[in-house]
């Protein structure tokens, strides 16, 4: 039993902007109205927000570990946990360890992370590496637009077929949800190809386009009831005038409701290098008309960090622009995936425009409710640098002083000097918790109403918000203080959350052929099994089909 | 330079109408992969299996798989990097003299021919075993082939991977990597994980004697390890978990009879590629797993008083010195 008296408490997902209020936790780590005894924290003077939630992040499998053996010149300078009683060793750094990944999102207060690309393949790798990320609770996302199964059922035009299919990788999985990486583009890259417009070709297939995948799958994603949207990375990532790309995508997803993952990457205007530059107010205004769809901002912080992304092809081209390592991995029948070492720098013209790409999005989109904080970690910059983000949407004096440090070149490909907009504390609490835990359907998360998992993060007043928000006072998970003045004191293990979707009883049957045509593996061996997920808890799937 | 451009065995199966084997013999060391992952296989897209793949082999001395080849280019002993690197410049149309190509014992003609090949491929991978990762060259030799894949996709699809070796040794891997950021050659010894192979990997610790304990599990060093490290591991109190008693056990202090993995012991094994596959255990054994073993270690040590001082918290490092 806990209780919290005095803060400042910040609740977007109860309307409550920065009143004192005092909150009580119960000993099955919820919140209730009042308790009896138990430890009281005075909270006075301090600012109450509900625990981070990240909607788009890579901690864990394949990909990851894949980038941690292809950087150990980073591991050998980075931070380092030495172990103690109440916590075990590991390295932060571009690709974290795993302990240490709890650790460090914990420590800034975040609670809840979606990994967001996981290969049902290795899916059972991915599941092992999540049961050793501690504190935080977990949900983990399948790769479903590159599956050839499921591809060749939409280009026979068996849409049930496909749903079908999905609901059975999903359980097989034992996952939340469904991304989307480069729909067709991933499928053509098994033959050294890429699908850049909704209505290219895709290697392969005769009919099939883009398009129609983005459309269907969002429509699958929906019929199944999935608590989360599709979770798109839309076609033509990174390239300049992909706005084009994006805008059209957004058209084929009318209808459904849906997630962009890291729009960032998506709002290029220009034809080449040279003239690329950011196109983030039409793509702003296309949420800001459309209320139903999400997004993440997927933004850039200047420096190093490593690349990785299930979009083999533009992998391949970045290795081929940087020259520096190139990682790829592509996954029999479902996906890719690629890995290279970056980085970022604010005179590279390029980087320029996505740094401030990032920003105008998450400051031109109005509603804080459909743009979340995320850096695409750790494409863009490292989650651990979040308070960094956090202080340039609240200090338009401090974005300036740091886009003067950007080439002069810059002038008319950036709208970000011409944006006044601050955060308030409020709408920082919606973009870092309230907004991707609503967007999870994660209704039990964000959120300091009575019956919620007790998630809290404590902060002391502070006018530097990066100090601030890198340095809470308490971190409270499910009830317990796990973090206090900067100290691991406990290290529970987090649940994982996953959905179990409706299938039909013959889907075995039909699955079964087609999958033993193309694995290597045996059919009773794919799926993970339950009891391999640790404090595993099914969610409710709810039709949301028109 | 440097990384490594591969795929699951599965895209080999479907995919892969140019398979190379160098420095392997897969006819007798994996003699299940020409059947279930290459070669022999039909696929939605190599409908006549075995007639619409080509297979190189690469090796020094012709072996049992030259049979199974399409091709085989006898490379002289210890010129694998020279002829790789002689490739890489070839499908670049870079000029190489003869006197290059000769040093390889292989003609123009020959590499012209399998550049050809290469580059006509729609899909190519390249399988390359412990005659080039640990004749002349090591890693380097590795190194090269990686690069000289991830170049071939300027021209067309080209994956490159190793031939591991038995047991779940990309397992230990894949989750020390998790763990500590590192595959092997890890030392504790600062409290935080610090990597150093050919300083801390285990036999160079045994031969200097810097460990005054050993824990060994599923391996057998007293069978394979130089003569020093053996004499230490003698001399320290050496732990064995293993289901055999094996060269280590019998000179070690304590042995203790485990469970076998796969057979009586449940467990995860990583398959060469990295995809992890389920052990489910046909058979029951008296023996405990290595797992109950370490645990019940490890809760005995937690009742140990800790290894710093009571009220120590060391200071996280922000950068390692
Ligand atoms: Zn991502």
């Amino acid at each position: 039993m806990l209780r919290i008296t005095g803060g400042k408490v910040y609740d977007p997902a109860n309307g409550i902007d920065g009143e004192v209020r005092d909150l009580a936790i119960d000993d099955h780590g919820r919140f209730v109205e009042s308790v009896d005894g138990g430890r009281t924290i005075d909270a006075t003077g301090m600012i109450v927000f509900p625990g981070g939630v990240d909607v788009h992040t890579h901690v864990a499998g394949g990909a990851i570990n894949f980038a941690r053996a292809m950087t150990p010149e980073d591991h050998r300078r980075t931070q380092a946990f030495i172990r103690t009683k109440s916590r075990r060793s590991g390295l932060g750094g571009m690709a974290p360890t795993t302990f240490a990944t709890g650790y460090l999102y914990a420590g800034m207060g975040w609670t809840t992370v979606n990994e967001a690309a996981v290969p049902v393949l290795s899916a059972r790798h991915t599941h092992e590496e999540l049961a050793d990320i501690p504190i935080v609770d977990k949900t983990s996302l399948t790769l479903m637009a590159n599956n050839e199964i499921m591809l060749d059922q939409l280009e026979q035009g068996e849409y049930e077929r496909a749903k079908q299919v999905v609901a059975w990788y999903l359980w097989a999985a034992k996952s939340y949800g469904v991304k989307a990486v480069n729909p067709g583009g991933v499928a053509a890259w098994k033959w050294g190809k890429d699908a850049k417009q909704l209505a290219s070709p895709i290697e392969g297939y005769k009919k099939l386009t883009p398009g129609g995948i983005v459309t269907q799958l969002a429509r699958i994603c929906d019929d199944l009831g999935l608590p989360h949207p599709i979770h798109l990375h839309c076609n033509n990532l990174g390239a300049p005038g992909n706005i084009a790309t994006t805008l059209d995508t957004l058209k084929h997803l009318e209808g459904s409701r849906a997630h962009i993952a890291h729009s960032q990457y998506h709002a290029y205007g220009g034809d080449g290098w040279d003239t690329m530059c950011s196109e983030t107010a039409q793509l702003a205004d296309y949420f800001n008309t459309h209320p139903n769809i999400t997004t993440d901002a997927g933004a850039v912080l200047f420096g190093d960090t490593v690349t990785i992304t299930a979009d083999g092809p533009w992998q391949h081209l970045l290795y081929k622009l940087t020259g520096r390592k190139w990682g790829n991995l592509d996954v029999e029948n479902e996906t890719g995936c690629g890995i290279v070492p970056y980085t970022y720098r604010p005179s590279n013209l390029v980087n320029a425009v996505q740094w401030a790409s990032g920003l105008e999005l998450l400051l031109l989109i109005q509603n804080p409710w459909q743009v979340f904080l995320s850096t695409d970690h750790p494409n863009g910059g490292c989650f651990w640098r979040y308070p960094e983000i956090i202080k340039l949407l609240m200090s338009a004096d401090f974005r300036k002083e740091c886009t003067r440090k950007l080439p002069d070149k810059i002038k008319g490909k950036i709208t970000l000097p011409e944006v006044d907009r601050e955060y308030t504390l409020y709408e920082i609490a919606v973009s870092m918790s309230a907004g991707p835990a609503k967007a999870l359907g994660l209704s039990h998360k964000g959120s300091l109403g009575i019956g919620c998992d007790a998630d809290v993060v404590i902060y002391n007043q502070d006018d530097d918000p990066a100090r601030m928000f890198g340095h809470p006072r308490y971190v409270i998970k499910g009830g317990e203080v796990v973090i206090e003045e900067g100290d691991i004191l406990e290290t529970p293990q987090g649940r994982e959350f996953l959905v179990k979707p409706a299938r039909d009883p013959d889907i075995d049957a039909f699955m079964r052929p087609r999958f033993e045509e193309c694995y290597t593996m045996s059919f009773e061996n794919y799926p993970v099994e339950m009891e391999r997920i640790e404090h595993a808890e099914i969610r409710e799937c709810i039709s949301h089909a028109p | 330079m440097g990384g490594k451009v591969t795929c699951t065995l599965g895209e080999v199966k479907q995919r892969a109408d140019f398979i190379v084997y160098w420095g392997g013999n897969p006819a007798e060391c994996h003699p299940r992969h020409f059947t279930k992952y290459t070669i022999m296989q039909k696929s939605k897209f190599l409908p006549r299996g075995r007639k619409d793949r080509t297979m190189v082999l690469v090796d020094i001395r012709e072996t049992k798989s030259a049979k199974a080849a399409d091709i085989f280019l006898q490379v002289k002993p210890g010129k694998d990097f020279e002829l790789i690197t002689i490739l890489r410049a070839m499908i670049k149309d870079q000029h190489v003299t003869d006197e290059q190509i000769a040093v390889t014992g292989l003609s123009r003609e020959v590499l012209d021919d399998l550049v050809g090949r290469m580059k006509g491929a729609k899909f190519g991978c390249m399988f390359f075993g412990m005659g080039l990762s640990m004749t002349r060259g090591k890693h380097m030799n590795s190194a090269a082939l990686l690069t000289l894949a991830a170049e071939m996709n300027a021209f067309t699809k080209f994956v490159a991977m190793p031939m591991r070796g038995h047991g779940n040794v990309t397992g230990a891997d894949v989750i020390m990597r998790w763990q500590t950021g590192f595959p092997f050659g890890i030392t504790f010894n600062r409290g935080y994980p610090r990597y150093n192979p050919g300083e801390f990997s285990t036999v160079d610790v045994l031969v200097r004697g810097d460990c005054d304990a050993a824990f060994i599990i599923g391996a057998d060093p007293g069978a394979t390890m130089p003569q020093p490290a053996i004499e230490h591991l003698k001399r320290i109190p050496t732990i064995v978990l293993d289901p055999h008693v094996t060269h280590t056990s019998r000179l070690s202090r304590v042995h203790i009879t485990t469970a076998p993995q796969g057979i009586a012991a449940p467990g995860t094994a990583y398959r060469m590629d990295e995809i992890p596959l389920p052990l489910k255990p046909p058979l029951k054994s008296p023996y405990p797993t290595d797992e109950q073993v370490v645990r019940r270690i490890n809760e005995a040590i937690a009742a140990k008083p800790f290894w710093m001082p009571e009220g120590s918290q060391p200071q996280m490092l922000t950068a390692q010195v």
